[in-house]
């Protein structure tokens, strides 16, 4: 057994039944360091780029990654990867909780499904004992309601995975569910899951891992954790968790509102973390491994409705589904976040889709009679869950939201292509980016599709100036490389970027686990290479050149910030050219967004280049060369 | 008054500590807010998301009082 690893990777032929133990195959680690490096590369190697999404040929990968269940801070995340059938490209997401750790300590590394299974079935896993088994009296139950029934039935040592109904359903936005309000939410992982008819993933498991240099380990973990525990901001995290900021994102006119039309909201004293603690905590709630305990259970309590519980709402789903959707109480945030994270969709694609609907009924673009006699106006719980509802189960009109904004805008046409706030059919994060040049440009070119959690820029925008965009690139593509190592490595990235814990000392973790001897600066290298492949995997699946999928929609430069700070700010067309323009010349890539082959040679992933190069989208040569490190570390001016 | 500011991450290196790792020891007129407390010594309230003392929250219009202990807690740089 290689240190950090459990041994084992499965594979599972859904269609045949069949299951396969593999040894892990350690040099595969070596290289791609686990969690979304692998899945990267096993996606890119294995599934036919003309494969349907949702069809047989698609491959469902979990990944526990290298660190997930040992001793470090947070290695509780477990990553799941599939082409995503929302983006059409490489797809991956993760979530902490408990399951990637217990997927190794009952020995295996990695889940690899194909296929799809003739029956709904969900795999049970007990230590040694692995076997897919009937999941019919669980087939059309709702996420957390699943859950509950999976605990009750195999034990509460079982950590499941479970999609719900709208996974079943193929909602391209669907999330994979877990302790009762971990998702793994973006890019639709859940409808590949739904489409294979895998319900649940159930795991025990009571091994341990083995690793290189246990004490070097120990004493330096716990030097991190007797630093961290006096890190002034430890304790403020532990009470407020994350919702606390969407006072701060409306203060500095960052809040997505009324589905992107404006960043300043009115209420948000009405649905801010101050409320969540005061009318919906119940206890904080931790991951695997972690002593920050940012998860709030809390519960939502509208009458009228029965009283429910879930973990949240957390920053983006108060953002996406309060202020975006124009809501003027915690209760109902919170109750929105448990119809989604129950019907089993993405919270923060889902606040998109209902935000973007909403807009649509302001226009008049959808009526009463398209919503079975119901409106969907601004701040309406009501409407929201009636829509839901039709969405999640495609009736209607119901079913072209169903793929996500980009798709029902181009049903709904008449101009909403504009404001179907998405890039590459994945919506935005809980921020608009018209003030905040980095953030945007972070959208744009983030592997797959909009997505914060691959490049987080605003103080940075702040701070070199919000109406600027040059400079910006180069901070993001460093961003680009360093915080996706958090989900190759499968841990939490609060400690680094909350908690002062440096790259170079989870590195040194990382070498204590596996004695691999590697610096930040080859990981960094590793992220690159994991980057680039996703790029030429995208571009060889759309067939197009890479600039084409990189715009965002049109209101980020047609419509300026009407309200609040903000007001009258926005950036304009060309500057968002220009930041294209810079980005793909700090990456290595041609002015048309496509890589080039002196750096996919440079990066060990040649046989990239001969693919895209066959398909004719292979970057011209960049005169002079490509830059020799690309991506800049963030290096702050004055605040 | 003497009130004393803490911070971590890319926030305590502009805080500029002089007690401690975290910590900075600030003179300031009583009266002002905290907010005005931070343009003073030269750290932009921008990027302080919210105040923290004896376990309560505190926002930026604060008036902090003699002795006082503020955590300065940045905004959370993406969940």
């Amino acid at each position: 057994m290689a240190n950090g690893l459990a041994g084992t990777t499965l594979r599972i032929n859904l269609t045949t039944g069949d299951i396969r133990r593999l040894s892990t195959d350690e040099a595969l680690y070596r290289r791609w360091h686990g969690g979304r490096g692998i899945t990267a590369k096993i996606l890119y190697d294995e599934v036919p780029r003309d494969a349907d999404p949702l069809g047989p040929k698609n491959i469902f990968i979990l990944n526990a990654g290298i660190m997930s269940g040992c001793y470090i801070p947070a290695g509780s995340k477990v990553e799941f990867g599939a082409v995503s059938p929302l983006t059409n490209g490489p797809g991956d997401s993760n979530m902490g909780g408990h399951l990637g750790p217990t997927l190794k300590f009952a020995g295996y590394d990695m889940i690899v499904f194909e296929g799809i299974s003739p029956k709904p079935v969900y795999l049970f896993i007990d230590n040694e004992t692995v076997e897919l088994r009937d999941a019919s009296g669980y087939w059309g139950m709702k996420s957390l309601d699943c859950e509950k029934k999976f605990k009750e039935d195999l034990g509460e040592d079982f950590e499941i995975a479970t999609i719900g109904p709208a996974g079943e359903n193929g909602i391209l936005f669907s999330c994979i569910t877990h302790d009762f309000g971990r998702q793994a939410g973006r890019t639709g992982q859940g409808a590949v899951m739904g489409s294979k008819k895998l319900k649940a993933i159930a795991v025990r498991g009571n091994k341990s891992l083995q690793v290189k240099d246990l004490d070097s380990l120990k004493k330096q973990v716990t030097g991190i954790i007797l630093r961290t525990q006096k890190h002034p901001n430890m304790v403020p995290w532990q009470k407020y968790g994350t919702a606390f900021f969407i006072q701060w994102s409306n203060s500095n006119a960052v809040i997505p509102a009324y589905n992107f039309q404006t960043t300043f909201y009115e209420d948000i004293d009405k649905i801010d973390g101050d409320k969540l603690v005061e009318k919906c905590l119940i206890t904080d709630k931790a991951c695997f491994g972690c002593w920050m305990n940012c998860g709030k259970y809390t519960k939502a309590v509208i009458p009228g409705k029965p009283e429910v519980h879930l973990e949240g709402p957390e920053y983006e789903t108060a953002s996406l589904c309060g202020s975006n959707l124009g809501m003027k109480d915690i209760n109902h945030v919170a109750y929105l976040n448990w119809l989604l994270d129950n019907l089993g969709m993405d919270s923060m694609s889902g606040g998109g889709v209902i935000a973007f609907a909403m807009e649509c009924f302001q226009r008049g673009l959808i009526k009463d009679e398209d919503l079975e006699g119901h409106t969907l106006k601004w701040g309406s719980v009501d409407d929201v869950e009636h829509f839901l509802d039709m969405v999640a189960h495609r009736r209607g009109i119901g079913d072209w939201f169903a793929g996500g904004t980009k798709r029902a805008a181009a049903k709904i046409g008449r101009g909403s292509e504009k404001f179907a706030m998405q890039v590459k059919g994945q919506e935005m994060s809980g921020y608009d980016g018209r003030w905040a040049p980095g953030m945007l440009l972070s959208y744009m070119t983030a592997d797959i599709g909009a997505h914060h959690n691959r490049s987080w820029t605003i103080t940075v925008d702040m701070a070199e100036g919000r109406e600027r965009v040059e400079g910006r690139a180069k901070i993001v593509v460093y961003l680009q490389h360093i915080r996706p190592l958090f989900d190759t490595w499968c841990i939490c990235r609060l400690f680094w970027g909350e908690l002062d814990i440096t790259p170079e000392e989870i590195v040194e973790s990382l070498n204590h686990i596996t004695g691999w001897g590697i610096s930040v600066d080859q990981a960094l290298r590793t992220s690159e290479m994991i980057w680039n492949l996703n790029r030429c995997h995208y571009i060889e699946r759309n067939r197009d050149i890479g600039r084409a999928f990189d715009h965002p929609p049109a209101r980020a430069w047609e419509d300026k910030i009407p309200s609040g700070p903000g007001k009258g700010k926005g950036l304009s067309l060309a500057q968002i050219e220009k930041m294209l323009d810079e980005y793909y010349s700090a990456r290595g890539w041609d002015k048309k967004g496509n890589p080039t082959r002196e750096l996919l040679r440079d990066l060990g992933i040649d046989y990239a280049a001969d693919n895209l190069e066959k398909l004719g989208f292979l970057g011209e040569p960049i005169p002079g060369g490509i830059p020799p490190v690309r991506g800049e570390k963030y290096k702050p001016k004055a605040f | 008054m003497v009130i004393y500011l803490k911070a971590g991450g890319e926030l305590r290196s502009r805080l500029q500590p002089d007690v401690d790792h975290y910590t900075r020891r600030v003179e300031a007129e009583t009266g002002k807010t905290l907010s005005d407390i931070l343009i003073g010594i030269g750290v932009s309230p921008a990027f302080v998301a919210f105040a923290f003392k004896d376990g309560q929250l505190k926002r930026l219009d604060y008036l902090p009082s003699d002795g006082d202990i503020i955590t300065l807690q940045p905004p959370v740089s993406g969940g």
